[in-house]
């Protein structure tokens, strides 16, 4: 068992790598539970629906429990969570757009969550402590989201050749940024590991195309080949752009501001 | 794509009796376990499983909701 981190041994670039690491999960897993709850009542069954509602409550739960570890770094919850404008928020860039088919969010819970998953996977292997403690059950619960999205994954590859060409369209777009992503290796990632706090990009990497690889190739898209997007942005640990403005209204509870609870 | 039903089978803690809690229409035998696990989610169960129906054998009554392929669509 490595020895914890104590944050008052890390140095002013260290803290900022650390919050940076933080808020891309947190933020990421805010807007995944966005483009999840966009198919609360136009999945294919009611079944799925119910699971994709109630997976987009996991992400919410999880962003909550990540968010508040931003408390240690001295960065307020509330203000992170409901106060940023779209370009400030750190999250994967592949969940910038809502879906516009079932294909599109099938091929986001294969890809994105499960690239969101083995970052977890890596700092709750690391010497935070709140991150060993906190994100064991969150991986739990995502083993439930991995196990829909292979699901119909496979299905979906094996119908028609039009939803195949769908879901290979959709991989094929949302693995760059995804790549870019979860492979960075920039100064704050080297210093996450340098820390213990996390895996090193290459063998998350590795987990992850080693994890996809079998189900893409039933799309034909070979993940070993597939290359990270470049534009990379080392103060937002993401690639260029933003999420649309409808989904940070949400993610920041705009229309319910004045009821605000805490 | 044909969907088949799935009997829900859960207990609350494990020194309980496995109690019919419901039933989830899917496609396979992984959807059929994360919809049941995410449609009763009500309880924090100790232990869940699911069965397709056309797996049931009856007993006594044939012709009841459990019996077989009463029920299901595929």
């Amino acid at each position: 068992m490595k020895e914890l981190l104590d944050i008052r041994d890390l140095d002013g670039p260290g803290i900022g790598a650390l919050r940076r690491l933080i808020l891309t999960l947190a933020d990421s897993k805010r807007i995944m539970g966005i483009r999840y709850s966009d198919w609360l009542l136009g999945a294919p069954s009611i079944e799925a629906g119910i699971a994709i509602s109630s997976m987009a409550q996991d992400e919410w739960g999880h962003a909550r429990l990540l968010y508040a570890m931003l408390k240690d770094l001295d960065l307020e919850p509330l203000t992170i969570e409901h106060e940023r404008p779209a370009e400030e928020y750190t999250s994967v860039g592949a969940l910038d757009s809502a879906f516009e088919h079932w294909a599109g969010i099938v091929a986001a819970m294969t890809v994105v969550d499960e690239a969101i998953s083995v970052a977890l996977l890596g700092f709750s292997r690391g010497r935070y402590e709140a991150a060993r403690t906190r994100v064991p059950k969150m991986l739990a619960e995502e083993e439930f989201h991995a196990s829909l999205a292979k699901a119909w994954y496979r299905r979906i590859a094996g119908s028609s050749s039009k939803a195949r060409s769908l879901l290979r369209d959709s991989t094929k777009e949302l693995l760059p940024p995804v790549l870019a992503w979860l492979g960075a290796d920039d100064a704050a990632a080297k210093a996450m590991v340098t820390e213990g706090v996390t895996e090193s990009s290459q063998s998350m990497t590795e987990v992850y195309r080693a994890r996809l690889r079998d189900l893409t190739a039933l799309v034909e898209v070979n993940i070993d080949q597939a290359q990270p997007c470049g534009g990379w942005d080392e103060d937002r640990a993401r690639g260029p752009g933003c999420p649309d403005e409808d989904a940070i209204e949400r993610a920041r509870g705009d229309r319910n501001r004045a009821l605000l609870v805490e | 794509m044909i969907e088949r039903v799935y009997d829900v089978f859960a207990r609350k803690h494990r020194g309980d009796q496995l109690s019919h809690i419901g039933y989830v229409d899917a496609l396979d035998d992984e959807m059929a376990r994360v919809y049941a696990w995410k449609t009763y989610d009500e309880e924090n169960w100790f232990e869940m499983c699911v069965i397709r129906r056309s797996n049931i054998i009856p007993v006594n009554r044939q012709g009841s909701p459990f019996s077989g392929s009463k029920g299901e669509s595929g």
